[in-house]
């Protein structure tokens, strides 16, 4: 299945014409400006296509998945199908388009221009052809050493590519068997791809002749990256995405490297809208989600019914912490792929937040019925039995997914939240450090810690942790929060450091309202009325503001009112008080005597000082 | 996982323990004669066991030996036996190539051991007792074997393949210890070669090394080569130099190649890497601590930390490797790695498996973890790093976590922990640094004075320790207690009630009794039998014992008497007391030498610190034995003038080199700013004084001492250059600064300084309440050489009021004689000299016609003893009287002279610039 030379001489062309377009684009109408969006998509999808078929003529199944899904992602010309083509797509994407804010998806990809690379050309020797078939099959049936075999002796670069990364996969089942038959007492898992280095030798030479094609170069990457030479991956991988940009598994292991931003910026990588994918997920693992998500939003003006970008835009939403829109585009990206399991465990998150009991369960049975040894799908069910307060089972399936997925890093932290709740901390704090071992920036799992800590009654060496996580994540009012009520606590008592926490939190927006009344307290404490006042005065309004009433209004407005009183203010003071009548319980007497003290303070005596008259 | 007791790891079978279990063989081949085939004689024969002993038990690394270190090692014990035994053991190895193969071999194995009746056995025939460390040793292989599967077999099988392709590879890359083994090694390279391994593989390995050979040769030329090549290169000097320390004559060419190859095996880790047995690990860590704690930072950084890291990476489970990276990072003052890894450490742990490790099931509240002691370890860190107040914080959590989960033992170190903060920082008051009502401190009741909290902790710290029989801590809370008692006056616990009259001065019989009671310890230990020591620690001693007297030389000699000797000397154990026991008890004897030095007696206190660099100085950390040098160089200076005290610090620094911010370089600067001082360089003196302020942290309360030193040195600058108001001033605040952290004899050498500062202004009234003051201090802390020194200055206050209280400071100067000759160093002893004469000339009825040798024999010596410190303006005061007498006596030619003497003094002390700066000199 590999198109002859004249098909891709004409798409060559297509390039030629719409790249030349987009040179002169500041003039262009917004019908023009349609039509070339409609262009733009035409060469995606015709890149995609050939890529497709490019990616899974060498194995690359992950990848020409993933390329599939954004080639179906991509809108269809109404025009030139029927509805029953675009049913599928249009019906779903209604409710999406309602949580839409900004217009930005009118206007994709214009104003970009990006470097044409040409498709490369498939070496088709008849002979080579027919073993590389038999190779291809042995390498479906997961034969991967008979694959590699086959094609000994070949040298096409097609050829020495399958056989490399077939010898590769065999190297990687191998090891993966052998971690689980020496796991020694000590954790002892020095398991390695044994291929690894005649791999390394064999492609460094080739590529130093220049003999090494685009996937050889992937491959190559991913033998350097695995024997820990980063740099030099790095570079490989680099190349080999400029030169062919439409295979994800080398962008997402070029992703896996860029660990700092600094990192991210110094690679000197081709436009290409694949790019653009890339950018976005490697935003997202550097936790700078509005970026990511501004990435996402762009690249949806092209492949608006994309799964894959739909997910990923869910994941960002679900790190700024919008459950809401994050539950409504799960439900339409069940709706359109009821048998997906990736990313599902986040949308359970979710789910478990909102303790939807009967969606987590109908979830979890989803995922059982499809796949149900996937760590995804035991980490759903263990929120499910987390959620029904059953803590045994749910540690036994969180710890199934672990099992399934040592590395499977929110299980890690899930396990520990279910430690924390059956009250063996040990456990958890093993659990929690495990996750800060695997990736050192999971500000949940440092938070983790420090409240198992502080739940073993060691505040001062939970400030440690505590620390670590709002480093991580500044933007986060809950961690300041529990910082502040750690340095609280009646051993540490340090409510200087608590009240610059508190104000942190105000800050960054805390929604369940807790640092500003904590402030106003704390200043009370410390006996700085005026500043008490000011922050009782803030929460009064915000509770005004979102209408709610408790015991906190009442103790703002018998603060305020007393205040008020003590500075003289009588006005403000009265309507304090006046307010403070409507509770009942004892505060109410306590207004009702200050009302009365002012009244003789102001009318009896207008010349004597209050003070003689204590309320 | 997860917070539950970890069982330590089993016992796996490598390809090294069949090499071992096929030397066994060797040793005791089932039905012998009593010399066995290849050896010609039982001592042969017994070294040969006892080598496999060692072998079984060492564990001075955490990897496995390689075949080819394997095989170096049987040619330094076999002697003539050599080829025989390596021939055998790699033919055997490579006979290996099947599992059946495997199966046989240990069936045959199990033959070799005798039955649980073993006494009932021939003497001729040589069978191992199952229950001798070599016959548990084999047992336990072929239980690990039985209990392998399949696939563990297969794994075993393809290992030992490595193991000896690996040795046939790396033998041209080794360079063996001895050049004249080069042939042997030719012709045992021959041999592989006759074995039906993979040919091939073999010379592309070996083109590869030439290959990488000429690499390195390229770079040793030309000095643009890449950068990464030379870090290579540096890292493996690092190691190497590590490995130095260890001393093993032996082992030295192996482990030098071999850390090398694991740096440089990071990108690419060797085939066949192989660790220990979980304790010979645990052993070599726990070594490896007491190591890193001896040494401080001299210990090497980077190599042990890459030891580290691998060991990690292979035993991911063994978490005691955080703890150790936690006191590298300790004593290189790495605060974040330190941190970080000491928060590692026991959140993995949660406190099992570190010192004093209890398991579970025999204290039923353990099941909780001993996060405690995380917390106990992190205040001492931050004590450590000069944190007080965190440490402090800390450590009272500490004490609330013990006392919930009623851990006594930690409880004890904790408050011992407190004791040691206490009197180390100086605190002026516990209320606003603890917050809380839990605190251990504040619990004593907020009407006592820090001290006397320190007091009450100290003691209690002493009951508990001895109720829990913790020897250790005991001894070190007598050591505390005596350095208490040292320095501070016991006072009234109770500020009402009926009040017992006491005696306001410090008891130097507490003291002692303190520390005799501190080194009870040693014969505690000694009396004991070893159950302390650790395994670990043990059987390194013995491959030390082993490797030392060896060499073939023994061997080759090959006659049985001369070898005779040899296991005797192999048997002699090592002492049995551990390495912190003795260290223990060698502090006490340096708390001694400082004892005796602040009650003033020179001749004991170089006793002691004698003793203590003579017997403790191989158990005693660098910094202990650095602060004993000191005191040598320091009693050097004193009585013997700076250029010994120079001559024997330059030995000191060349020893001490590494260690950083040392006593050492303290002792330099203080030195040479007493030698600027005496030559009347004074802004090399000031230069000096502000170096020595910088040493000290910023933090208040941290490094107490050395700030006292650095402005009771800058006030005598200031009095030096004569700036009487400026060195009033300095010595005022810091008067006030030791009053307010109860730095008690601190201020007797404050008083004493500003009554000196009076005197030299000629406010000879004001000067005198403050002698007096210094001397009653004097009295209470019993620091009678300073008493000595305040009563001279006393007098010369006395006598420069006016010839009518002649007799009363000849009076106080003829009592403190006894004292300044028999304990004071050259300065105080001339100037006692000179105020002598001074008093004799001053008085009305005295006559130099009369008597001139009383005054000129004193002054005299104290000239002579004046130009040995080279003080200028002492010495000119000294030649100046004497002149005076001279000429009132008439004898011009000895007038001259001293006159002459004179001028060279002052001229060199208003040009001190003429002596050469004192750095080049050294």
């Amino acid at each position: 299945p590999v198109p002859p030379n004249g098909f891709m001489q004409k798409e060559r062309e297509v390039y030629a014409e719409v790249y030349n377009q987009n040179a002169t684009v500041s003039a262009s109408t917004e019908r023009e400006r349609r039509e070339k969006s409609m262009g733009t998509k035409e060469i995606c999808r015709s890149e995609l296509r050939s890529a497709i078929r490019q990616l899974s003529d060498r194995c690359l199944y992950s990848a020409s998945k993933w390329a599939a899904e954004q080639l179906v992602g991509i809108e269809q010309d109404p025009a030139k199908f029927t509805s029953s083509h675009t049913r599928f797509q249009r019906g779903s994407s209604s409710i999406r388009r309602r949580f839409r804010t900004n217009e930005i998806t009118s206007t994709p990809m214009a104003g970009v221009s990006y470097v044409s690379t040409p498709v490369p050309e498939e070496d088709n020797e008849a002979v080579d052809s027919d073993f590389y078939l038999l190779a291809k099959s042995y390498f479906d049936c997961r034969e991967y050493r008979r694959a590699a075999h086959v094609l000994r002796d070949q040298t096409g670069k097609k050829a020495v590519f399958l056989r490399c990364y077939a010898l590769y996969l065999a190297g990687e089942k191998r090891k993966e068997e052998e971690m689980i038959e020496l796991e020694g007492p000590l954790g002892k898992s020095d398991a390695v791809n044994r291929e690894l280095v005649s791999l390394e030798r064999e492609l460094s030479t080739l590529r130093k002749n220049g003999m090494i094609d685009p996937f050889g170069l992937f491959l190559y990457g991913l033998v350097l990256k695995e024997k820990g030479s980063e740099n030099l991956a790095c570079t490989v991988l680099v190349e080999s995405v400029n030169s062919y940009p439409w295979n994800w598994n080398a962008w997402s292991e070029l992703q896996s490297l860029c660990t700092t931003i600094e990192t991210l910026n110094s690679l000197n990588l081709n436009n290409h809208w694949m790019k653009d994918f890339f950018l976005a997920s490697a935003y997202q693992e550097l936790r700078m989600h509005n970026e990511s998500l501004a990435k996402y939003e762009y690249l949806h003006g092209t492949f608006s019914f994309s799964n894959y970008i739909q997910a990923q835009i869910a994941k960002a939403q679900y790190s700024l912490r919008e459950f809401e829109q994050v539950e409504v585009i799960f439900e339409e990206l069940l709706r359109n792929d009821p048998y997906r399991v990736e990313d599902m465990d986040m949308y359970s998150n979710v789910l478990y937040a909102k303790e939807c009991f009967s969606a987590l369960s109908y979830l979890a049975h989803r995922v059982f019925l499809t796949d149900k040894y996937r760590p995804e799908s035991c980490c759903i069910i263990g929120n499910y039995y987390s959620l029904k307060g059953q803590h045994e089972k749910s540690v036994m399936y969180f710890r199934r997914a672990l099992k399934l997925n040592k590395n499977y890093l929110s299980a890690w932290t899930l396990l520990g939240h279910e430690y924390v709740e059956m009250k063996n901390t040990p456990a958890a704090v093993d659990a929690y450090r495990r996750a800060v071992d695997i990736n050192p920036c999971d500000y949940r799992a440092w938070y983790g810690l420090g409240q198992a800590y502080e739940m073993m009654g060691m505040p001062f060496y939970a400030l440690h942790y505590f620390r670590k996580s709002v480093f991580l994540q500044p933007s986060d009012s809950r961690l300041w929060i529990a910082m502040a009520q750690c340095y609280e606590t009646e051993q540490l008592h340090i409510l200087e450091e608590a009240i610059k926490c508190y104000k942190r939190a105000v800050n960054c927006n805390d929604r369940e309202a807790i640092a500003l009344h904590q402030l106003a307290k704390l200043h009370g404490e410390l006996g700085r009325s005026e500043e008490a006042a000011f922050y009782y005065k803030k929460d009064l309004e915000r509770m005004e503001a979102e209408e709610r009433e408790g015991p906190n209004m009442v103790e703002a407005l018998l603060f305020l009112a007393t205040h008020c009183k003590a500075q003289k203010r009588f006005e403000e003071a009265e309507v304090y008080c006046t307010r403070l009548l409507d509770y009942t319980g004892p505060e109410k007497e306590t207004a009702k005597s200050l009302l009365r003290g002012m009244r003789i303070a102001e009318s009896g005596f207008p010349s004597m000082d209050v003070e003689h008259f204590p309320p | 996982m997860a917070g539950i007791f970890k069982p330590p790891g089993a016992f796996t079978i490598t390809p090294h323990k069949v090499s071992v279990c096929i030397l066994l063989q060797i040793y005791a081949p089932p039905a012998q004669n009593s010399v066995p085939f290849p050896f010609s004689s039982v001592s042969q024969h017994n070294r040969f066991g006892l080598f496999l002993l060692v072998l079984t038990k060492s564990c001075d690394d955490i990897l496995e030996p390689k075949l080819d270190e394997l095989i170096t090692q049987l040619r330094e014990i076999g002697g003539l036996l050599n080829h025989w035994l390596s021939d055998h053991l790699t033919r055997r190895l490579s006979s290996l190539s099947s599992p059946d193969d495997l199966f046989n071999f240990f069936s045959d194995l199990r033959g070799i051991l005798g039955g649980p009746d073993s006494s009932v056995v021939d003497d001729d025939q040589i069978i191992l007792d199952p229950n001798s460390n070599l016959g548990m040793f084999l047992r336990r292989c072929l239980l690990a074997f039985n209990l392998l599967s399949f696939e563990g077999v297969c794994h075993l099988l393809s290992n030992i393949g490595k193991y000896c392709k690996e040795a046939l590879s790396s033998c041209p890359t080794y360079e063996l210890p001895r050049s004249d083994d080069s042939a042997n090694n030719l012709e045992a390279l021959l041999e592989y070669e006759n074995m039906d391994l993979e040919n091939f593989v073999f010379e592309k390995v070996t083109e590869e090394i030439e290959a990488k050979k000429r690499a390195t040769e390229r770079v040793s030329f030309h000095n643009h080569a890449p950068k990464a090549l030379f870090g290579l290169v540096e890292d493996i000097e690092v190691s190497a130099g590590m490995n130095l320390t260890q001393s093993d004559k032996l082992r030295e060419g192996r482990t030098f190649v071999h850390p090398s190859n694991d740096t440089l095996g990071s990108v690419d880790p060797p085939g066949g890497v192989f660790l220990r047995t979980n304790w010979q690990i645990q052993g070599y860590l726990l070594k490896q601590a007491d190591a890193i704690e001896k040494h401080g930072s001299s210990f090497p950084l980077n190599a042990f930390e890459s030891i580290l890291k691998q060991l990690q990476k292979l035993a991911p489970e063994l978490h005691r490797v955080h703890f150790l990276r936690y006191l590298n990072g300790l004593y290189h003052d790495d605060y974040p790695a330190a941190l970080e890894n000491l928060h590692r450490y026991f959140d993995y742990s949660a406190g099992t498996e570190g010192f004093e490790f209890v398991p579970p099931s025999s204290s039923g509240c353990n099941s909780f973890g001993r996060y405690e002691i995380a917390l106990l370890c992190l205040g001492m860190m931050h004590f450590h790093f000069g944190h007080p107040k965190q440490a402090l914080e800390v450590l009272t959590e500490a004490v609330r976590v013990s006392q919930q989960h009623s851990d006594d033992t930690c409880l004890a170190y904790t408050l011992t922990a407190i004791c040691n903060l206490l009197s180390e920082v100086g605190i002026s008051s516990t209320t606003g640094i603890l917050g809380s009502s839990y605190s251990p401190v504040t619990r004593i009741g907020t009407s006592l004075s820090i001290q006397q909290q320190l007091f009450v902790l100290l003691r209690r710290s002493v009951k508990r320790a001895e109720s829990l029989k913790l020897k250790r801590l005991v001894a070190s809370n007598h050591l505390a207690m005596a350095k208490f008692d040292l320095t501070h006056v016991q006072r009234p616990l109770l500020s009402f009630g009926p009040k017992a009259s006491m005696k306001l001065r410090t008891c130097p019989a507490n003291v002692l009794k303190e520390l005799r009671c501190s080194s009870h310890i040693i014969s505690d230990f000694g009396s004991e039998s070893s159950i302390m020591t650790t395994d670990g620690a043990f059987s390194t001693a013995w491959v030390k014992n082993l490797l030392k007297p060896m060499g073939s030389l023994v061997f080759s000699q090959e006659n049985g008497s001369a070898s005779n000797s040899d296991p005797f000397h192999f048997c002699a154990q090592p002492s049995s007391i551990p390495g912190s026991v003795l260290q223990l008890a060698g502090s006490s004897y340096l708390v001694r030498a400082t004892a005796w030095e602040i009650y003033g007696s020179a001749p004991l206190s170089r006793l002691n610190a004698l003793v203590y660099a003579t017997c403790f100085a191989d158990s005693s950390s660098s910094a202990d034995l650095a602060l004993a040098y000191a005191k040598f160089i320091q009693h050097l200076a004193v009585f013997k003038g700076y250029k010994e005290a120079f001559s024997a610090l330059k030995i000191a620094e060349e020893k001490f080199l590494s260690v950083s911010k040392s006593r050492i370089l303290l002792l330099k600067l203080q030195l040479l700013h007493e030698r600027a001082l005496h030559r009347g360089h004074l802004k090399l003196a000031q230069q000096l004084c502000d170096e020595l302020g910088v040493l000290a942290s910023s933090v208040t309360g941290v490094d107490m001492k050395l700030k006292t030193e650095s402005s009771l040195r800058h006030a005598r600058t200031l009095l030096a250059a004569n700036q009487f108001s400026q060195a009033a001033a300095v010595a005022h605040s810091l008067f006030c600064m030791c009053y307010k952290f109860n730095l008690q004899v601190e201020n007797a050498t404050v008083l004493l300084l500003l009554a000196e500062i009076h005197k030299r202004s000629g406010n000879a009234v004001l000067g005198i309440p403050y002698a007096l003051a210094s001397l009653s201090f004097c009295q209470s802390f019993n620091l009678d050489l300073l008493k000595a020194s305040a009563t001279l200055t006393l007098a010369e206050l006395w006598l420069s009021l006016g010839s009518n209280h002649v007799e009363r400071a000849s009076t106080l100067i003829h009592g403190a004689f006894p004292m300044i000759l028999g304990h004071g160093g050259v300065e105080l002893r001339a100037r006692a000299y000179i105020a002598e004469a001074k008093c004799y000339l001053s008085d009305p009825s005295f006559s130099v016609f009369e008597d001139p040798e009383v005054v000129l024999d004193s002054l005299k010596q104290a000239s002579e003893e004046l130009q040995v410190l080279e003080y200028h303006e002492l010495a000119s005061q000294a030649f100046y009287l004497m002149t005076i007498i001279f000429d009132k006596l008439g004898q011009l030619e000895e007038r001259e002279e001293a006159a002459a003497s004179f001028k060279k003094h002052m001229i060199a002390l208003e040009n001190p610039q003429d002596e050469g700066d004192p750095f080049i000199m050294l």
